[in-house]
């Protein structure tokens, strides 16, 4: 019996190292350690086996037992590991063919430009007011004090509606609706649409400014300045240099045309400058005390400045755009360049 | 407004090159627009003397000069000319010089002799329209100097922008005013003095004022014996610098001085003056009125027009009248020097349509006390250049002469205002700089005096603003305000709206941005019904296009035709959507409605085609899986979808209404095939409106997060053959209602209508999810739980289980 074990055993042990594939290691298995297995046949002839005997051969049964069960885990695994690498050698996929992508839409740029200066604007503690764009009279020109028969109305090609009403020409009517609205401390950006009779390649009838403004005890033109400087340096990056110059609106006082640096030529002039190496881009200005007055604010008390900017033009900056009707045509191979924000 | 640096030059001193000019002056708010270099690319043309002067051997009337440039060396130049004589200076045009016309000159052989330039004549110089032989010049003239520098012609223009406040600026005087009070100096005023041995102006013009409301002050003279004739070239020049045509020599010098003293002058010519009498008054309702331009003009009772004793001769401060002009044979001459009122003249001019450089400047308000001292200035040079004589003073009726504006100043105030610390010592300076008069009072405040010509200044805040701008806007400080933070959290309408936005971008949608005016015609072009309550839009006075004419009451139009548009460029899977106002009329309330309401459109393919999958067209449910996206982000529950009463620019088989608790939220559908043909669409086009006001007061809150069960689910399809016509919904809504706590999930898996199945049926395939949140649910207790859901569709649906 002895004998037999062992010559079961060493045939065992050859068959597992000869054994090439997984499939093969369970056949052994069977062949040997199977319910109907060579090995548990001859455990079964154990009974025949003298008790002195039997106990010894037992354990000799079970040392084979175990032997072959280990050897066969490790062939398994060695079968396993080639399997794999067999598999590993012969996969392959064209990397270079396109993944297989979800659509990505887009924003608008005028969208974009809003959102990204509602946040830097956000981050200097000024929240978000809306107005109409079909206004009155009253608060577009009079209460910002464009008297009726002023040649600052000229300023501004307006749409009329109806007696008294029209499309608003910027967003500064948000100003006396806010302050008419809310007591001082005022510090508030509104964007929105705005309406200009007037048509070409720089000009569009309707077009989106935002306007800003801050109204508490003590605000100076300095403040206007510095609020402006931070703005400019974090919507086109920092050291933007910005000059302010003396200019006129009727609802401020002093007013000025605000000027970066030139974000194409940095300056030294170039054709979108004119050669001038300043780009206007904002208005600006200290609140006049008759706007002060229209809404009920004591100028004595209180002062404040606005600001307003046009979107598009920001935008074109921005992005390189050269003709502003680009932006109201909506041909999707521009719109699709704006996927993910188009940061620049 | 256009000026030049020599002009300038003349009314103060000041040494700063061109650009240097430019830029102080764009800093102190009178922005420069444009700059154009006059003579400048005529360097070449430089001041000569004639040496030697020669018979030209082979021609008569041909000379052949030896001259000196200058420049040590003699050249031979060939000339035609004959008014000119040896050792004359003259113009002399070198090899390489470009005349005006671009007439090079090149070294040339004429009859045989070398020419080495060109003597030049006045025409040739473009500094006359005629001229005959060559320029002849004074022999002071330095050799080899560039002729224009030598002459003093070469000058700067500039294009300034100016703002309506500035009407001080209108004029030379007024910008030479702004340098002399930036750098400190004093303004070079013209000083006139006139002969007075005519005879007394009374006796020749009476003025008669009807209305000072609108003619505050009205001056004039009287010149006779004139010669009306073309100008001198000074003149000429001087105005076509600034781009002002030549006329004649006496309404030339009006312009000239309305240009350089701010002050617009008419002249008249005196014989057509009925009764030498000028009378001020409102025109009649209706008065017909020939302007100088040849137009017929119908009068109102708001206009303001000098008469004579019968006539209207003039529309005051905007033209003059056809019936007075100066013309060839005019002798005599009344010139006019006048103040209107700005508003008066802005109608007028607004309501004719008539803008002139005179009425330019009397509606921004000009300087009521310089009428007399402009008539005198302008008298005198029109009586010089048509040898004319003025008659003894001037006519000034002023019957209310204005008091000087006087303003108090409180330095501390203006230094808070600006973030600044200057002394009040500075600010007097600046102030005087400016010509204003200061008074320090104990109290540390300035009494300020304002001049006429600035009406500009009325207050504290206008003296601030002077203060600051003098001071030069480049020495304010950049601060960061010390203020109460105020920052609200934003809206749930603003914060949904940047949500909805992001929902539809990542559903692969592009924002588009359309324009808020539409044609009028879209109602009928979307097949609205006659009493659609969005054909009532509001109309545009003034629009600039038909198309652009009434405000939009619906986003479809301006998709349509986007999408119309993108089709014509074969860009033809399309996913567009748009979040913006629609306008409202107002219905008696006092402003119209302005909602916000997000639409979308979606054509073409749903993925783009690729090498991996084939391409499935989008349908109906595309756009509702957006629309039923966008509620679910607003947290929008119990959303009744309804095929009733379709949108009539949907297809009525393929569309439907949503709304919540009756509030109606929109629509979604297909469009319809007529619709699509009116944009020129070949293509089927999905499209959904959602009115976002109401999406934003249905909007819900955050629920209860539930923690997941952990037990195993039992998952069981069941297949049911249903009545087709029964919505998918009752089906649903069926298994639902019978609020089984175990049934986690109910899905539609698959439906099928066909050959394999009754024609008024409809397969329904359910995969229904069991699970109990505290035990592992056996099989006999989902068998139970799966019964009830049979048993209900089976029974209350008629639905048999295939």
């Amino acid at each position: 019996m002895r004998e037999q074990l062992e010559q079961l055993r060493l045939e065992a042990v050859e068959a597992v190292r000869e054994a090439d594939s997984e499939e093969r290691l369970n056949e052994i298995r069977v062949r040997f350690l199977g319910r109907k297995g060579e090995l548990t046949g001859l455990m079964k002839g154990l009974g025949a086996l003298s008790p002195e005997e039997r106990p010894l051969v037992g354990q000799v049964v079970n040392c084979v037992k175990a032997e072959l069960e280990t050897l066969l885990e490790q062939a398994l695994v060695r079968e396993r590991d080639a399997a794999t690498t067999r598999r590993l050698a012969t996969e392959r996929v064209d990397i270079t063919l396109p993944g297989r992508r979800f659509r990505q839409g887009s924003k608008h740029p005028v969208t974009l430009v809003i959102e990204e200066i509602t946040e830097i604007f956000a981050g200097l503690g000024f929240s978000v007011a809306e107005g109409p764009e079909i206004e009155h009279d009253w608060y577009n020109f009079e209460a910002l004090n464009f008297p009726p028969e002023h040649p600052a109305r000229d300023m501004q090609d307006t749409f009329f509606v109806e007696q008294e009403m029209l499309l608003r020409t910027h967003t500064s009517p948000v100003q006396i609706r806010t302050m008419l609205k809310q007591k001082p401390p005022v510090r508030i950006i509104a964007p929105g649409t705005v309406y200009r009779c007037d048509s070409d390649a720089t000009h569009s009838p309707m077009f989106h400014q935002i306007e800003g403004l801050m109204v508490d005890s003590k605000v100076s033109f300095a403040d206007l300045k510095g609020i402006l400087t931070t703005f400019t340096n974090q919507l086109f990056g920092q050291k933007t240099g910005v000059r302010l110059r003396p200019s006129f609106f009727p609802f401020t006082e002093p007013s000025a045309e605000v000027d970066i640096a030139c974000v194409i030529c940095g300056g030294n002039g170039c054709r979108v400058c004119k050669q001038s190496g300043w780009l206007e881009i904002l208005g600006a200005g200290m609140v006049d005390p008759e706007v002060f007055r229209h809404v009920g604010y004591d100028p004595e008390q209180i002062a404040g400045f606005a600001f307003g900017m046009g979107i598009e033009r920001i935008a074109m900056l921005k992005y390189g755009i050269s003709d502003m009707r680009l932006l109201f045509e909506n041909d999707i191979r521009f719109l699709k360049q704006f996927q993910g924000g188009a940061t620049s | 407004m256009k000026v030049t640096y020599n002009w300038l030059n003349e009314f103060v001193d000041f040494d700063l090159s061109a650009s240097e000019l430019g830029d102080l002056l764009t800093m102190l708010g009178l922005e420069v627009e444009g700059v154009e270099h006059l003579g400048g690319d005529l360097d070449e043309v430089v001041v000569a003397r004639v040496v030697e002067k020669n018979q030209h051997p082979n021609a008569d009337k041909l000379s052949l000069c030896k001259v000196d440039d200058g420049r040590g060396e003699l050249f031979s130049v060939v000339c035609g000319a004959q008014n000119f004589k040896q050792g004359d200076t003259v113009a002399l045009a070198r090899i390489g010089a470009v005349l005006p016309g671009d007439f090079k000159i090149k070294r040339s052989k004429i009859r045989g002799e070398e020419s080495f330039g060109m003597l030049c004549s006045e025409k040739e110089l473009g500094l006359a329209d005629e001229s005959e032989g060559i320029m002849v010049l004074s022999e002071e003239l330095p050799l080899g100097q560039p002729l224009f520098d030598a002459l003093k012609i070469k000058d700067t223009v500039f294009e300034i922008g100016l703002t309506p406040n500035r009407a001080d600026c209108l004029s030379v005087i007024g910008i030479a005013r702004e340098i002399a009070a930036k750098l400190g100096r004093k303004v070079k005023y013209p000083v006139v003095t006139q002969p007075e041995d005519g005879e007394p102006v009374h006796q020749k013009i009476k003025v008669t004022i009807q209305d000072p409301s609108g003619c505050p002050r009205y001056a004039a003279r009287y010149i006779s014996g004139c010669s009306i004739g073309p100008s001198p070239v000074w003149l000429v020049n001087r105005l076509k610098a600034v781009g002002v045509r030549s006329i004649n020599n006496a309404v030339d010098i009006t312009n000239l001085i309305m240009l350089e003293m701010g002050q617009p002058l008419h002249a008249f010519d005196y014989s057509r003056i009925v009764g030498s009498q000028i009378i001020v008054r409102r025109a009649e309702e209706g008065e017909p009125f020939f302007t100088l331009d040849n137009q017929e003009r119908k009068l109102t009772a708001d206009d303001l027009v000098i008469c004579d004793k019968e006539k209207p001769v003039a529309l005051a401060g905007i033209m003059g009248g056809l019936n007075s002009e100066i013309a060839d044979e005019t002798s005599d001459i009344l010139l006019e020097s006048a103040y209107f009122n700005p508003p008066v003249i802005r109608k007028t001019g607004k309501r004719l349509g008539l803008h002139t450089e005179s009425s330019h400047r009397f509606e921004r308000g000009i300087d009521i006390e310089m009428a007399p001292k402009a008539l005198d200035r302008a008298a005198v040079l029109i009586a010089q250049l048509t040898g004319g004589k003025m008659a003894n003073g001037q006519v000034d009726a002023y019957p209310a002469p204005r008091k000087r504006v006087e303003i108090t100043f409180r330095p501390d105030r203006a230094n808070e205002m600006l973030g600044l610390h200057l002394p009040s010592d500075r600010m007097a300076d600046l102030f005087r700089n400016l010509e204003f008069s200061v008074i320090p009072t104990a109290n540390g405040t300035f009494q300020v005096c304002i001049p006429s010509f600035r009406g500009d200044i009325e207050r504290e805040i206008d003296l601030i603003e002077e203060i600051c701008r003098l001071n030069g806007f480049d020495q304010i400080p950049a601060t960061l305000p010390v203020a109460q933070v105020v920052s609200e959290r934003p809206s749930l309408h603003q914060i949904l709206q940047r949500q909805v936005r992001d929902c539809l971008v990542s559903a692969g949608m592009n924002e588009i941005v359309t324009f808020s005016f539409i044609g009028p015609e879209a109602a009928d072009r979307l097949l609205l019904a006659a009493d659609d309550s969005r054909r009532n839009s509001i109309a545009l006075c003034n629009p600039l296009a038909q198309e652009q004419s009434v405000m939009r009451t619906t986003l479809l139009p301006g998709l349509l035709e986007t999408a119309s548009r993108n089709m014509s460029f074969r860009n033809l899977d399309l996913a567009l959507f748009e979040l913006r106002r629609i306008y409202l009329p107002n219905n008696g309330e006092e402003m119209p409605r302005e909602p916000l309401f997000c639409a979308g459109l979606i054509s073409g393919s749903r993925e783009e085609a690729s090498w991996c999958h084939g391409t499935q067209p989008v349908d109906f449910f595309d756009a509702k899986g957006i629309v039923e996206s966008i509620l679910e982000l607003a947290k929008v529950e119990h959303t009744c979808w309804s095929p009733e009463a379709p949108e009539p620019f949907h297809h009525p088989g393929k569309a439907a209404r949503f709304s919540v608790g009756g509030v109606s939220l929109g629509s979604v559908g297909e469009i319809h095939p007529v619709v699509l043909h009116n944009y020129g669409i070949d293509y089927p086009v999905f499209y959904f409106e959602l009115n976002f006001e109401e999406l934003v007061r249905l909007a819900g809150a955050q629920k209860k997060i539930i923690p997941p069960s952990r037990y195993p689910d039992s998952v069981r399809d069941l297949a049911l053959l249903l009545d087709r016509a029964r919505p998918i919904s009752e089906l649903i809504d069926c298994v639902n209602g019978l609020r089984l706590k175990e049934l986690e999930e109910v899905s539609i898996f698959d439906l099928y209508q066909g050959d394999r199945i009754p024609a008024d049926s409809k397969s329904v395939a359910l995969r229904l999810r069991y699970r109990s949140n505290e035990r592992t649910l056996t099989d006999e207790e989902v068998q139970k739980l799966h019964q009830k859901v049979v048993d209900a569709t089976t029974q209350k649906l008629g639905a048999t289980v295939r």
